[in-house]
């Protein structure tokens, strides 16, 4: 089967597995790298694995439908969550002025529209359903704020925001490919359609940390 | 009836009074974007940002207005003081641009 359908059909398996071996690699380079130094290297694939598991969410659902609306509040909930988690680490760990700054508008603006999304379902009568997607979202957060907690200064920076790019396109595809073509409710697509444009200026507003970090501006 | 009339009147002046002079423009902030985003107002003029989005957003003119956070339904109101063009942008999210003119 080639690469490219393997990764299609089995994601998170395949990221796991990345992940698995990255953590034995690190163990065995353990005696000669600096701490730092080895978890640095395995935040890239949490990155990955960020957006495997939304990459994946198009092979979890039955054939031919996709999430329901209670598995979608879930998984907007939970997006918004495991991103708020990280920003609040970021804010009282980075020493740079705007990595935090950055971090307490991700705490605000996804607070934001998980307020909206809980109104939303209390209005609808409708209970977030945990799935697949949500899981693998919330594991993904944990593992993100569990590796950016070994790491400080420049790396801490540098990992945090890596992540952010990587989760906000994630978190734009899925919108896109599978979130807003799968709500039935049309108050629950709104509410998606309202949302995405904070993603992509968030995106913007990453990216351009990454840049000014990678020159040293910041 | 002649009373009336004039109680109604006075209504009306009361009502205009709290207005002020001047008109009312409406600027939307929806979709991580002012609408419109550029206006042409005159002196004296009322400038409403009322923000639909879901988070906070500021209108912000260094040296000239700034609303301070606006929350999610919240609105500010700025009257136009003095003529010229002023670019402005929401301090929260930089890539939000509007521009006000004043003549």
């Amino acid at each position: 089967m080639p690469t490219a359908k393997l990764l299609q059909r089995f994601p998170t398996v395949i990221a796991t597995v990345v992940m698995a071996s990255a953590a034995g690699g690190g163990a065995t380079a353990q005696a000669n790298t600096p701490s730092a130094t080895r978890h640095r290297q395995f935040l890239p694939l949490i990155a990955l694995l960020v957006t495997f598991v939304f990459a994946d969410s198009g092979a979890s659902w039955a054939q031919g439908a996709g999430p329901t609306d209670p598995q979608i509040a879930a998984i907007v909930v939970t997006a918004n969550q495991v991103d708020i988690d990280a920003a609040k680490l970021a804010k009282s760990t980075s020493k740079t002025k705007d990595v935090r700054d950055f971090a307490q508008l991700m705490i605000t603006d996804h607070g934001g529209v998980n307020k909206a999304a809980a109104a939303l379902v209390q209005k609808l009568h409708v209970t977030p359903e945990p799935n697949p997607t949500s899981e693998s979202l919330q594991k993904a957060g944990d593992d993100n704020v569990a590796a950016l907690k070994k790491l400080q200064g420049h790396d801490f920076d540098k990992a945090y925001v890596d992540h952010e790019v990587a989760y906000h396109q994630a978190v734009i595809d899925a919108i896109d490919k599978t979130l807003i073509p799968s709500a039935h409710n049309a108050e629950l697509k709104a509410l998606l359609t309202k949302a995405r444009p904070a993603f992509v200026a968030h995106l913007d507003h990453a990216k351009q940390l990454q840049t000014e970090l990678s020159k040293g501006g910041v | 009836m002649r009373f009336l009339a004039g109680a109604l009147v006075a209504a009306i002046l009361t009502a205009s009074a709290a207005a002020g002079p001047g008109k009312e423009f409406i600027v939307t902030i929806e979709g991580m974007q002012f609408h419109p985003e550029q206006l042409t107002v005159h002196r004296g003029d009322h400038i409403v940002w009322v923000n639909k989005d879901l988070f906070p957003h500021t209108a912000t003119a260094a040296r000239v207005f700034d609303s301070g956070s606006i929350a999610a339904d919240g609105s500010w109101s700025y009257t136009a003081a003095k003529s010229g063009e002023y670019a402005y942008s929401c301090t929260f999210h930089p890539t939000m641009k509007g521009k006000i003119t004043v003549q």
